[in-house]
């Protein structure tokens, strides 16, 4: 490989980049949620029924006339000592499975979870398929020919200003 | 002017009919004449849809209160740049708008290819005449735009107060045209397919508009997020809505067909998945407008509902069987090449690039569409989610991004290891540094982690090939450095304006990863003179202030903002109460930093005790999304601009562009 730069110029580029990346991830501010967790979760794992299509975590509707009883009765929930999974199964037998905001792991919602892997696993499946047998019809050309790694940027690079200066003598 | 406008699209809708008839007929007998006529017809549909425009927006613009469509979506006092947006504010004049985009896109079209593409051309006037006499239809036998009530009304009822905001006068504009111009790459695609004239030139002639269409459609989404963020006064910006995965949806694919577009280009392989990708976004386009206008699926965007979905519905199907029988009878003629000499090659990252891009598109339609078929298998209403699709598309992100790295410098044909070493050692160092460091920052979420290593991994890739370029030309021509950089994105616009667009897409990912995992929040009633704190931030609450004019009424609350100790600013969150329709919105105050955004929003007041409740976000890196969208737009352009020696050889020698160039 040729070197075009000095070793020491990269070394510096590189703990330029790192440390400009960890003044970047110490900006994250050291928080915790203020709001009770197990809280935040159950009103995640809910929909407002305003038709806002939030979570009633989310929706922050002026006099909304779905999140906010909903928000007060899972606090009043919470604090009788219910558990998120109690709480939850409260109110999707109350308002039924459209208040959950995703859709449970079962019977044939389980299809909801399931079928988008099934279907990037089988794309997956007919890529490598492809990919075998274009390999194979590939491999006759490869024996005849050398390959040209002009991907090399530096090598591009080079070819691109050599057509330069060609240019400018020319 | 309604008569006018009226008979414009009358008109229009005829003219379109004809210019489909003498396109057809003229490409099937070989006739000039016809075909000339078809194409004269394009030009004229363009006009009449033109003035149909021009006479709402003046029928809009003098607050003619007897048309309906002024009536409903406009008031004497809305702002005249609203009164603008009300063309398309509502769901006839969002029609109106669409059709005019095309047909504005039909006439450039027509000019661009008066010397060239005859064959294609009838064809490709026939396809663009077709989507336009279909918007047409409607508005002239269904929902007409121009209709008249039996009386005036003394005033109107306004616009929607949640479109009264700069974002959304720049949004939908941004999406529709995103949306219509990749009708253009369909109607070229098709015009293939029929000619069978299945080489490169319907993909060198619809280049620009391929990546024309991606430019708009990200900055429509990127524009919808934005208001999101500053109107709905949830702290996030993307909800996943059924209307939302609509406009990302044909992103995706888009974006599928550039990068599996560059292999056929270059390698003369997948002919058949790149008009695949092309009939899908066109008809993702059309099955968004579908969900917009149906009500099929219940959605915030219910503004645009109508009972237009089984057209829209019908239509899909006929441009989906039209284009798909076609394919079908010319697949003897798409064979390509289709060799690959190593899985460690470039064709192959693509490959998997367009698996990781469709399989989101596949997950987000099946995410949008499962409550659908819900009810009809069991007969039960459910709701899915944003915890559905964040959960589901995260790991097929990290993918996308992870490839993204890959990609640009693995070789064509096949990698060596040596390459490999040559091209990854520092993208690979830098992304496990940046792991560790999210590590011993972000502790447990290893989503993050992952995220923030692959974000740095593909960050670098792109840095090398800048600075490795750039030192060459330094070195081989004494260039200053400025120069050398400008002088290779130049030489290769298409290649650096690609690298360009995935820093930003990379920046974009970053903010959506921190904001999305880092978001805290804390909401609290306050009196005047009240405090609340989050992380660095303390904020007091100082009471409020009014406003009012004959439009709107606003509350706003006064809050000052220290950081560590420190007075940094004044924010001013909102309430407003608008006159006409009586509806109060939030109007949220934002402190924005590179590191984090405070986000404040006045969730209710109480005037006798003067007490407010105030909720505060505080979303980290945000800022980055934004900047992110700045930079794959100006990547995008960088792709787009025609470069001086390419507009020579074309005009000069009919060579096609891009032909001296490295790679």
């Amino acid at each position: 490989m040729n070197r075009t730069f000095p070793r020491s110029r990269s070394r510096r580029e590189f703990l330029g980049t790192v440390l400009g990346t960890a003044a970047v991830v110490s900006a994250f501010p050291a928080l915790a949620a203020e709001t009770p967790a197990s809280q935040v979760a159950i009103e995640s794992g809910l929909t407002c029924q305003c038709g806002c299509g939030l979570t009633v975590h989310s929706c922050n509707h002026l006099n909304c006339g779905s999140g906010i009883p909903l928000k007060k009765e899972i606090a009043e929930r919470i604090a009788l000592g219910g558990s998120e999974e109690e709480i939850v199964g409260y109110f999707q037998t109350k308002y039924g499975e459209k208040i959950l905001s995703s859709p449970t792991t079962t019977g044939f919602n389980l299809a909801a979870w399931t079928v988008p892997f099934i279907a990037i696993g089988l794309g997956g499946g007919l890529v490598g398929w492809v990919l075998t047998r274009w390999r194979r019809s590939g491999a006759a050309a490869a024996a005849d020919a050398q390959v040209a790694d002009v991907e090399d940027p530096t090598r591009r690079a080079r070819i691109e200003a050599a057509l330069d200066d060609w240019d400018k003598r020319s | 002017m309604s008569d006018i406008g009226r008979l414009a699209i009358v008109l229009g809708f005829i003219v379109a009919i004809w210019g489909i008839v003498a396109s057809v007929a003229g490409a099937l007998r070989r006739d000039d004449d016809l075909v000339a006529s078809g194409s004269h017809a394009a030009y004229a549909f363009s006009a009449l849809v033109g003035i149909a425009v021009a006479a709402l927006l003046y029928l809009l613009l003098t607050h003619d209160f007897n048309v309906e469509y002024v009536s409903a979506y406009s008031s004497s006092t809305l702002p005249v740049w609203y009164t603008i947006a009300a063309l398309w504010g509502g769901m006839k004049g969002s029609l109106l708008w669409w059709t005019f985009i095309l047909a504005v896109c039909n006439a450039i079209v027509q000019f661009q290819n008066r010397d060239k593409n005859r064959d294609a051309m009838p064809w490709v006037t026939a396809v663009l005449l077709m989507v336009g006499a279909f918007f047409l239809s409607l508005l002239v036998f269904i929902t007409n735009p121009f209709e008249r009530l039996s009386f005036t009304p003394a005033e109107g009822s306004d616009l929607n107060p949640l479109l009264q905001n700069y974002w959304m006068t720049i949004h939908p504009p941004s999406l529709y045209i995103g949306f219509v111009t990749t009708t253009v790459p369909f109607a070229f695609a098709i015009a293939a397919l029929a000619t069978g004239k299945l080489g490169d030139t319907w993909i060198r002639t619809t280049r620009r508009w391929a990546i024309f269409s991606w430019f708009f459609l990200t900055l429509g989404n990127l524009f919808g997020a934005a208001w999101a963020y500053v109107v709905l006064g949830w702290g996030g910006y993307w909800a996943w809505d059924p209307v939302e995965n609509a406009a990302f949806m044909p992103w995706l694919t888009a974006t599928a067909f550039l990068h599996s577009v560059t292999i056929q280009e270059k390698k003369d392989m997948l002919k058949v998945w790149n008009m695949v990708l092309v009939i899908l976004t066109f008809a993702l386009t059309i099955f968004g407008t579908f969900l917009t206008r149906s009500g099929v699926i219940s959605s915030v965007h219910s503004f645009t509902q109508s009972g237009l979905g089984p057209f829209f519905m019908g239509f899909l199907l006929a441009m989906l069987a039209l284009s798909l029988g076609l394919l079908v009878w010319r697949l003897p003629l798409l064979k390509s090449r289709n060799e690959l000499e190593s899985v460690f090659s470039r064709e192959a990252a693509f490959l998997l690039n367009n698996l990781a891009l469709v399989g989101i598109a596949f997950t987000v339609f099946w995410g949008t569409v499962f409550p659908v078929i819900s009810e009809w298998v069991r007969g039960v209403k459910i709701t899915v989610g944003p915890p559905f699709f964040n959960r589901v598309n995260a790991p097929l992100a990290l993918a996308l991004v992870f490839l993204m790295g890959v990609g640009p410098v693995i070789a064509w044909r096949r990698a060596s290891w040596q390459s490999l070493q040559r091209s990854f050692l520092w993208p690979v160092l830098v992304g496990l540094s940046v792991g560790a460091l999210a590590l011993a920052q972000a502790g447990g979420n290893y989503y993050a982690v992952v995220a923030f290593s692959f974000a740095a991994f593909a960050l670098t890739t792109v840095w090398t090939e800048f600075w490795r370029g750039m030192r060459v030309r330094q070195a081989m021509l004494g260039e200053k450095p400025w120069t050398a950089l400008s002088r290779l994105i130049g030489k290769n616009r298409r290649r650096y304006g690609g690298y360009i667009v995935h820093v930003g897409t990379a920046m974009v990912f970053v903010g959506i990863v921190a904001s999305s995992v880092f978001k805290v929040e804390v909401q609290k009633g306050l009196e005047p003179g009240g405090t609340v704190s989050i992380g660095r931030y303390t904020l007091r609450y100082d009471g409020v202030r009014t406003e009012s004019d004959a439009h709107v009424d606003k509350t706003l609350a006064q809050i000052a903002v220290s950081r560590d100790g420190e007075p940094i600013a004044t924010l001013e969150p909102e309430k407003r109460f608008y006159k006409k329709p009586k509806q109060p919105t939030t109007e949220v105050a934002i402190w924005s930093t590179l590191g984090a955004d405070l986000y404040v929003v006045l969730g209710s007041y109480d005037p006798p005790t003067k007490s407010a409740v105030i909720q505060v976000f505080v979303n980290p890196l945000i800022s980055w999304m934004w900047i992110g969208g700045v930079v794959m737009a100006l990547g995008t352009a960088v792709c787009m601009w025609p470069s001086w020696s390419e507009q020579m050889s074309t005009v000069a020698a009919g060579v096609p562009s891009g032909t001296r160039t490295a790679s």
